[in-house]
C-alpha cells in the first residue's frame, strides 16, 4: 500500500544571485517501510523531506505535479489540513537538538506541550506518557531529563528527546533526518532498533535521511542516492554497499575502516562526468 | 607514568547540577608520547571531552594531576599553556565567531601573544590546511563546514602549538569531508611532529588516526587498546567487545 508519493518535486530558492534549484525533479513512493535518502550536505535530501510537511519558507518555494499522503493531496492541502498532519500523522525528527529544542523550556514541558494543547491530555496523563516515551528512547532517568533544560543535555540524550516528542502521538509516517548522527554507535543501534519496532509493529512508513551509507544498507529497505538535488541512484538497501554508481562508489571509499592501511583516504572526484548535468 | 607529553593521573572532575554531583571523569590516567596519536572512544556521556576539556582547563578538576611535557599544568593555564597546546572542537559552526573575518579569527592568537609578521602568518596558516587566499575577508556564514572546520584547525596551529586536542574533528562532517579533513590533519601531524589526543565515538575514525586508544564508559576508563589490538578484536572487556561490533560494518573488506 502506497503511503506517500511524490512525483517531479522541486524546491527552488530566489536569491540575490539568482534561482537556485535544491531539488531538480525527485520522484519516490513509499509504502509502511524504511525509505533511506543518502547524499552529502547540499544533495537536496533535507529538502525533499521538509518539502512533504511543506516546512519551506519563502523565498523558498515548491512544486510538484503530484504529492500524495495517503490519498490527501499535500500540494492542495490548507494551510490549516497541513497543521492537522504535521505531528499528528506526519513526525519528523529534526537533525540537530541544539537547534530544534526549546532553549529556555523545560524538556518535560516540550514533550508535555503536545499532549496538552492538542490533545487535551491532563497534566498527570501527559507526564505519564512523556516519561514513558523517554524511558521508550532509553532514557536512563527520565525525571531528572524532565526537569532539565536542552543545554544541560548531551547531543545524544538531546536527539533522544526529540525522538521521544515526536513518537508520542504515534504517527503514520516519520521523516527522520541525520537522527543518530550525533549519537554514538552503542545508542545508535539502540534508537534505530526502536524506529525498527515502530515500522514492524505499528506499520509506520519511515523516511530515513542521512549521510551515513553503511548505517542506511544496514537499517533500510530502499535507499535513495541524492546528489545535486536529483536522485542519482535507486537501489536496494542490501545492495547499496556494491553500488554500481561512481557517486555512490566514491562516497564509501572514504570511509575509513578499521585495520585498513592508513594512508590517505581518496577523496570524491567532482569533474567525473556523473558529477556535471 | 613521566615522560610523557600528555601525562594525566588518576583525574577526576565533578559537576554540581541542581544540588546533585555528577561525575564526568572518575579517576581516569593516561599517558601519550610525544608525536603519538591517542584515541578516546565511547559513549556520549562517557566522560571523553570532558577530559580534553580539563586539560585546558575548561572542567573543574576535583582530583588528580594534568602534566604537559613533564610539568604540571598551571591554574589559569595563560599563555605558555595555549602556545603548546590547542584544541579543535567537534561543531565549526559554533566555535568560531560569527561576526569576525576569517582573518580575524587567524590573526587574534598572535596579537594576544605578541607575536608580529600577521599578514604572511595568516596567509600561510590558510595555505597549509589548503583553504584560497581569498578567503581570508570572508564571513564564517560564507564557508561550509568542511572549510569551517579548516578554519578551526588553522586558528589551532596559529601559535605552532606541540599537541593538538582534538573534540571530535569530523563528526559534524559528509563523508567525502571528513576524508579531506582526516588526511589534511594526518599530513599536518607528519610533517609538524604534532602530538594528538583525539576523541571520537567512530572506531573507524580512530583506528586510521590513533596508535593507542582507550574506551571510557560513564567516565572511568575500561581499556586500552593498540590499533593492532583493536584491529585484531583482541579486547579484554565486554564493554570494549560491544562497542567493537556495533561498529562491525566499519571493518575492512
Amino acid at each position: 500500500m502506497t503511503l506517500l508519493s511524490v512525483k517531479d518535486l522541486h524546491v527552488t530558492f530566489d536569491t540575490e544571485a539568482g534561482v537556485v534549484e535544491a531539488v531538480r525533479g525527485v520522484s519516490f513512493s513509499l509504502g509502511r517501510e524504511r525509505l533511506g535518502i543518502v547524499g552529502e550536505s547540499g544533495s537536496g535530501k533535507t529538502m525533499t523531506g521538509r518539502s512533504v510537511l511543506r516546512l519551506i519558507r519563502p523565498p523558498g518555494r515548491i512544486s510538484a505535479t503530484q504529492m500524495l499522503f495517503d490519498g490527501q493531496d499535500l500540494m492542495r492541502a490548507s494551510e490549516r489540513e497541513m497543521r492537522a498532519l504535521r505531528g499528528k500523522r506526519i513526525a519528523m525528527v529534526m537533525q540537530d537538538p541544539k537547534y530544534s529544542l526549546n532553549p529556555v523550556m523545560q524538556v518535560g514541558a516540550q514533550l508535555m506541550e503536545g499532549l496538552r494543547q492538542r490533545d487535551r491530555v491532563g497534566r498527570a496523563a501527559a507526564r505519564q506518557a512523556a516519561i514513558a516515551a523517554l524511558e521508550a528512547v532509553q532514557i536512563r532517568d527520565p525525571e531528572r531529563v524532565m526537569t532539565a533544560y536542552p543545554h544541560e543535555l548531551s547531543g545524544g540524550m538531546g536527539q533522544r528527546v526529540m525522538i521521544a516528542m515526536m513518537l508520542i502521538p504515534n504517527p503514520d509516517l516519520l521523516i527522520a533526518d541525520e537522527p543518530t548522527s550525533a549519537l554514538d554507535v552503542t545508542v545508535q543501534a539502540e534508537v534505530l532498533s526502536i524506529l525498527d519496532g515502530l515500522v514492524r509493529d505499528r506499520g509506520m512508513g519511515l523516511i530515513f535521511i542521512s549521510h551515513d551509507l553503511r548505517l542506511v544498507a544496514r537499517f533500510c529497505d530502499r535507499v535513495l542516492v541524492m546528489y545535486k538535488g536529483r536522485i542519482v541512484e535507486e537501489l536496494a538497501a542490501r545492495d547499496l554497499l556494491s553500488a554500481k554508481h561512481p557517486y555512490t562508489q566514491g562516497l564509501l571509499d572514504c570511509l575509513p575502516r578499521i585495520g585498513g592501511n592508513r594512508g590517505p583516504l581518496p577523496g570524491l572526484d567532482r569533474n567525473a562526468d556523473w558529477a556535471k548535468a | 607514568m613521566t615522560g610523557g607529553m600528555i601525562t594525566v593521573s588518576n583525574l577526576s572532575v565533578s559537576f554540581n547540577a541542581k544540588g546533585r554531583t555528577v561525575r564526568a571523569v572518575e579517576d581516569v590516567s593516561l599517558s601519550v608520547a610525544k608525536g603519538e596519536s591517542f584515541g578516546l572512544v565511547g559513549e556520549s556521556g562517557s566522560g571523553k571531552s570532558t577530559i580534553l576539556r580539563a586539560i585546558c582547563g575548561l572542567a573543574p578538576v576535583t582530583a588528580g594531576e594534568i602534566a604537559i611535557g613533564g610539568q604540571k599544568v598551571p591554574s589559569p593555564r595563560g599563555r605558555a599553556f595555549a602556545a603548546r597546546v590547542q584544541m579543535v572542537f567537534q561543531d565549526p559552526y559554533a566555535s568560531i565567531h560569527p561576526r569576525h573575518t576569517i582573518d580575524r579569527t587567524l590573526s587574534e592568537p598572535l596579537s594576544i601573544h605578541g607575536i608580529g609578521d600577521t599578514d604572511a602568518r595568516v596567509m600561510q596558516a590558510l595555505a597549509d590546511v589548503g583553504l584560497p587566499a581569498g578567503f581570508r575577508f570572508r564571513y564564517p556564514h560564507q564557508l561550509s563546514g568542511g572549510q569551517r572546520q579548516r578554519v578551526a584547525i588553522a586558528r589551532a596551529l596559529m601559535l605552532q602549538p606541540e599537541i593538538l586536542l582534538l573534540d571530535e574533528p569530523t563528526s559534524a562532517l559528509d563523508a567525502s569531508v571528513q576524508a579531506e579533513t582526516l588526511n589534511l590533519l594526518a599530513r599536518l601531524r607528519e610533517t609538524r611532529g604534532l602530538t594528538f589526543l583525539m576523541v571520537s565515538h567512530d572506531l573507524a575514525v580512530i583506528d586510521h588516526m590513533c596508535d593507542r586508544v582507550l574506551v571510557m564508559q560513564q567516565g572511568r576508563a575500561v581499556e586500552e587498546m593498540t590499533r593492532d589490538d583493536l584491529a585484531a578484536s583482541r579486547m579484554k572487556t565486554a564493554y570494549a567487545r560491544s562497542l567493537f561490533e556495533a561498529s562491525a560494518d566499519r571493518m575492512l573488506g
